[in-house]
């Protein structure tokens, strides 16, 4: 039965409420914890043989008959006007078909608010001829100062938003009763996101139907952004998102490209790429915003925390949104009085986007320094000062956790911890070394509205139908996973069709951690009413009670031991099938769903060069039940890889005095390498989530991410004794803090540890 | 300017202005979409082929250089046993990359069929992976023949 | 744009306007991003001699072979294992690797900066972290290749189209008159290294990630009978190259550079005690 109901949706920390309707059997308990027949068993994902062999067709493989390709005049300045806009030169080309400015394209700018800024775009049969008729655009630009100081913008109140302040209990009472109070000033760098396939849309009118391939983490999300853009009704735009070259957060949405394609379509009649390159996508695609935070803790001697306190200022950029760098410090600890104020600086700056836990991220690693900077103060170990100030409940709203097993977190950490003394011994000449740890708090519960058909053909095999994507995370192998052990078939009998919106009802975004949690129990539910149909199938067939009929092993299985193979039951209906569809319920009511977890790093650091080699992270992590160890295995060492990079060689640089962007290209900006990989052991409590829906399962993409800098930096400060509070680490960072400590020893007459 | 290209084991024979890529022959009119572009500048590996062989940048070879020597893409790789290694060992995640990665992989194990850790890590050093695969592969490397 | 695969020297001469490629992986993206031009491709490989025979090395080698051949001097094979990535070391020769350009983000991004022609250097006043300590008054750049310093400090020589010099003599820092960085004159081609055998050498290099990234600071260092050489990369427009450590206090650092003069000197002491 349909159920009309109003629930709180999240995604990334941002809160919305809205009506749904859920179809979810209620019928259908958790199953047990633990792992079972194809749920929670290591699955090779199921679309990768095509995906090694180069065989998947991404967005960027797209070839459509007639297709022409744009390119994009951008802003050469931070801050201008366009005074003039001459596109005639332009036009006139024999080899341009289509050319647009700001009045054909509500993404293009005549004043643009950062290097990058889309000004105009011409289209052409080839790619290169297109680039070169960038050249017969005329411009006269007036450069204007750009703002570039987040400081400045804070002072000058050019803010996204009005500054967000938050208190909880009494803060400056509390400090006064602090037996010890550290405070600090940390910064984070702004990083790019990089997914291999850039940003990237193929746009094409067929009759009245617009239709759009595009690189995306919301074939839906899509479709809503043109349709509300350009005034189209939604079901006249298809969206298609087969394979995707990654995401990270910055493809939430329709993205510029594909305005301009949709706009160059529309004008030429023809099929029309907008594909961005590397050194555009590193431009105006998005980032992780750098951020400054003054952060400040009090605590008793026992080690109890009494206050909290943090000034967060985001660098947004021209465009995005002010992200919760707050988030961790109100809601990871079980602190009572805790104060935060949050600027959002708006500067000529290319725009922020959601990066793979944004705010959290960077807000954790200014906390957790800052614990382990109190915790040398307190003379406690870091681990024990966490385990002391664990909150049993939200404090920010007194919620309840639907489910919290960080104590089991730390508890297995302990081992990982342990070996300190013997990393420690193992320092020799130059190379120190020492461990750190940092926890981790972040969302991941998914919601709904999220829909999946499961349809079973006579041979018994099943297809789940879905119009979700797979961004690369592996949520195609899971959701097979989800169908096959409902329906009691071997993996390799359940198919997934997604990424068509055409082809599938709505499903849920790729991002925020959600799309095993929302999607999995849709996937789950639609392959119990599939189930349900075949046993009632087979009772009609061979006389049987309902209640004694199950499906296992690819046959359906009576109580009093007889069985037929599937097919047997399903081909009774020939070339009829059996069309199963669920959908996603609500979130427990007046709980808060979150993931959590604690990683431990070991580091070296030569400290007369500054070379820091991560040697081995520990990642204990909470998400609930874990459908796929295999692909959630590559999850957790794929987000603290790119948390290796963030804190040790990432860094979005620009001119500082005109606010150009200088790292645009692969060999500037350095991600990391194979050769720059830690040893990583991966350890997922799996212990289902016992309010939280038919599955019990939490999101997994972004948690792993969150505490890698505050580990590592952790580490470095336990090998070497040198505070290091701002990332990047890089070879300035590490001998300006090693040269830092040298003097603090000299000073307090101590003799020098490095 | 015509020329003759040897993809696979299979001649072609295309027309092509001076500075075309080889990569852009690839993808463009030979359809061999296999071998990715990802930075276009040589930085990131995504467009990796073999000439006779050697693992090169096919995003910043010039077709009209390529003369006589063998091209081998992914394509060319379909039955190697590295893309089940590939896939066993969960060495992908969008799968971007990972033609780039296996052609530079099938070149390192046809000429150290076991190599070490760090062999893997200075051979393979130049194919980018941002989804963070580079464990898995190292695995893959190193399980290739089971 | 005409490419042209010549087979012998002879046809090399002809128009100035021509450009010489060989691995092509600098000057092709160059060509891409239009910071250099040409109306005539010269496709060098034929004409250039590849291979390792003693001490001779043909400037068609590429580092991937030189890098992998024990008879190669310890610091010239360490700098090729360090330089680049895999690929780019399969595909570029040692020849190309020492005419390559800066990876100065300026000069790349196509500012009308002192090094393409202009007035000043927007790398002094702008961000430099990987720019240089030394020789950098005017341009700001730094040198990109480890080869090229292994090169210096082995006193190695080079035979080109026209006449034999040293690898010191190839480079010389941008002038006022003279914006180009090599000694080198339109057309002329390097097409061979004399390379002598040091008695020990070392290459050590500090760089932003393990693999496949530019020098921050690279030290080579080559002890001979007449004593140690030693030069550095990624610290001046031109391999640089210094008598001892305390040639470090003559370093002009600017503010986002003076962590490579402390960086170096560890390096330049390590690289010292290995050569013995």
């Amino acid at each position: 039965m349909a159920r009309l109901i109003r629930t709180e949706k999240e995604v990334e920390g941002r809160y919305t409420e809205q009506w749904v309707v859920v179809e979810e059997d209620a019928a259908i308990d958790q199953w047990p914890a633990g792992p079972r027949q194809t749920v929670g068993q290591p699955a090779p994902r199921v679309d990768g043989p095509e995906r090694a062999r180069g065989q998947a067709i991404f967005t960027a493989d797209v070839a459509l008959p007639g297709m022409l390709h744009a390119a994009v005049l951008r802003s050469p300045f931070a801050r201008a006007r366009v005074k003039q806009l001459d596109l005639s030169r332009a036009r006139e080309s024999k080899w341009v078909l289509g050319v647009i400015g700001p009045d054909d394209c509500h993404v293009l700018t005549s004043e643009p608010g950062f290097h990058g800024a889309p000004v105009a775009a011409v289209a052409a049969a080839d790619p290169r001829r297109a680039r070169e008729a960038l050249a017969l655009i005329d411009v006269e630009w007036e450069e204007l100062e750009p703002l570039l100081d987040p400081e400045e913008a804070v002072r000058r109140k050019e803010l996204h938003e009005d500054p967000r302040r938050y208190e909880r209990g009494d803060v400056d009472a509390a400090f006064a009763t602090a037996d010890v109070v550290v405070e600090a000033e940390y910064r984070t760098q702004t990083v790019l996101h990089n997914s291999l396939e850039t940003h990237q849309s193929v746009c094409r009118w067929e009759g009245d139907t617009l239709e759009v391939y595009i690189s995306t983490q919301w074939i839906w999300g899509v479709r809503d952004d043109v349709a509300e853009a350009l005034d189209l009704p939604k079901d006249r735009i298809r969206v298609i998102c087969n394979y995707m070259g990654g995401g990270f957060g910055a493809k939430n949405g329709a993205h510029d490209q594909t305005f301009i394609a949709i706009a160059l379509a529309s004008q030429t009649g023809r099929p029309v790429r907008c594909a961005l390159t590397r050194r555009e996508e590193n431009l105006a695609t998005g980032n992780r915003n750098a951020t400054i935070q003054r952060v400040r803790a009090g605590a008793r001697s026992d080690g109890t925390l009494v206050a909290l306190e943090g000034e967060f200022v985001n660098a947004v950029g021209w465009k995005g949104w002010s992200g919760p760098t707050y988030g961790p410090m109100e809601m990871l600890y079980g602190c009572e009085n805790v104060r935060t104020l949050t600027y959002g600086a708006k500067l000529n700056l290319p725009p922020n986007a959601a990066f793979r836990a944004p705010g959290f991220v960077e807000g954790t690693f200014g906390l957790e320094c800052l614990l382990d900077e109190l915790a040398a103060q307190l003379e406690l170990d870091p681990l024990e000062l966490r385990t002391r100030n664990h909150a049993d409940n939200d404090l920010v709203d007194g919620r309840p956790y639907s489910s919290k097993n960080l104590l089991e977190c730390y508890r297995r950490a302990e081992p990982h911890w342990a070996r300190r003394d013997e990393v420690r011994a193992r320092s020799d000449g130059a190379w120190r070394r020492g461990v750190g740890l940092a926890s981790q708090i972040w969302y991941g519960g998914g919601g709904p509205p999220s829909y999946a058909w499961v349809r079973v053909g006579g041979d018994g095999n099943a297809m789940v139908i879905t119009a979700m994507q797979d961004i690369g995370t592996g949520t195609r192998t899971a959701m097979a996973q989800i169908a096959a052990e409902e329906l009691g078939l071997p993996l390799e009998r359940v198919r997934v069709s997604l990424g068509d919106s055409s082809r599938g009802p709505y499903a849920s975004i790729s991002a925020g951690s959600s799309t095993t949690p929302s999607m999995g129990p849709a996937v789950r539910s639609a392959a119990a009413d599939a189930a349900r149909q075949i046993v009632e199938i087979a009772a009609q067939r061979y006389h049987l009670e309902e209640r004694v009929l199950s499906l296992r092993d690819g046959r359906v299985v009576s109580a009093d031991g007889g069985s037929w193979p599937l097919e047997e039951v399903t081909g009774l209906l020939e070339d009829g099938q059996i069309l199963g569809k669920g959908a996603r319920g609500p979130n427990p009511t007046g709980m808060q769903v979150l993931t959590f977890g604690i990683q431990v790093a070991d580091v070296a650091v030569d400290i007369e060069t500054g070379e820091i080699r991560v040697e081995r992270i520990a990642a204990i992590h909470d998400v609930g039940r874990v459908i796929n160890p295999l692909g959630a295995q590559s999850q957790v060492e794929g987000g603290i890889i790119q948390g290796v990079g963030h804190t040790l060689s990432e860094e979005r640089l620009v001119d500082p005095a005109t606010g150009f962007v200088l790292t645009q290209s692969l060999d500037a900006y350095k991600l990391p390498t194979i050769a720059d990989v830690p040893e990583i052991v991966v350890d997922l409590i799996d212990i289902p989530d016992e309010h939280l829906t038919n599955l019990g399962s939490k999101g997994l993409g972004e948690p792993p991410i969150v505490p890698t800098a505050a580990a590592i930096v952790n580490a470095i400060r336990d090998a070497t004794g040198a505070d290091v509070r701002s990332l990047p680490v890089s070879r300035e960072e590490m001998l300006r803090a090693l040269a830092e400590a040298r003097e603090r020893e000299k000073a307090r007459g101590a003799p020098a540890a490095v | 300017m015509a020329l003759e290209l040897r993809i696979n084991g299979t001649s072609y024979e295309i027309e092509a202005p001076v500075g075309q890529t080889l990569a852009e022959t690839l993808r463009g009119p030979l359809g061999l979409t296999g071998t990715k572009i990802a930075c276009g500048e040589g930085h990131c590996g995504a467009c990796t082929v073999q000439l006779d062989g050697v693992p090169v940048l096919s995003c910043i070879t010039l077709v009209h250089t390529v003369g006589e020597r063998e091209v081998t893409t992914i394509e060319g790789l379909h039955d190697h046993p590295l893309v089940d290694a590939f896939v066993r060992a969960d060495a992908l995640q969008c799968g971007f990359c990972t033609p780039g990665q296996i052609v530079s992989a099938a070149a390192l194990v046809e000429a150290e069929p076991a190599p070490t850790p760090e062999r893997i890590r200075h051979a393979m050093a130049g194919n980018l992976c941002r989804c963070g695969t580079y464990p898995r592969i190292e695995e893959a490397i190193q399980t290739w023949r089971d | 744009m005409e490419l042209r695969q010549p087979s012998s020297l002879e046809e090399l001469n002809g128009a100035s306007n021509n450009l010489l490629l060989a691995g092509g992986t600098d000057l092709v993206p160059l060509l891409r991003d239009g910071l250099v031009e040409a109306e005539v491709l010269v496709d060098i490989r034929a004409v250039v001699p590849r291979g390792i025979d003693g001490t001779k090395i043909g400037a068609g080698t590429t580092l991937a072979e030189l890098e992998g051949d024990p008879e190669i001097p310890a610091v010239l094979r360490e700098a090729c294992a360090l330089a680049a990535s895999p690929q780019l070391r399969s595909m570029g020769t040692i020849g190309g690797n020492l005419l390559q350009a800066t990876r100065c983000w300026y000069w790349r991004l196509d500012f009308p900066c002192f090094l393409h022609g202009g007035s000043r250097c927007h790398a002094r006043e702008g961000a430099h972290r990987e720019h240089a300590i030394f020789g950098n008054e005017r341009c700001a750049s730094a040198h990109p290749s480890d080869p090229a310093a292994a090169l210096v400090a082995l006193g190695a020589r080079i035979r080109t189209s026209r006449r034999e010099l040293g690898v010191d003599e190839l480079y010389r820092l941008p002038t006022e008159d003279d914006r180009d960085v090599t000694a080198l004159e339109p057309g002329e081609v390097i097409l061979e290294l004399d390379v002598p055998q040091p008695e020990a050498s070392t290459y050590l290099k500090a760089m932003d990630r393990a693999r496949w990234a530019f020098p921050l600071v690279g030290v080579a260092a080559a002890r001979s009978a007449d004593g140690v050489r030693l030069a550095l990369a990624g610290v001046a427009p031109i391999p640089w190259r210094i008598e001892s450590e305390a040639d470090l206090d003559k370093a002009t650092p600017l503010p986002g550079t003076a962590y490579k003069v402390e960086l170096a000197r560890p390096l330049i002491r390590r690289a010292l005690e290995a050569v013995g």
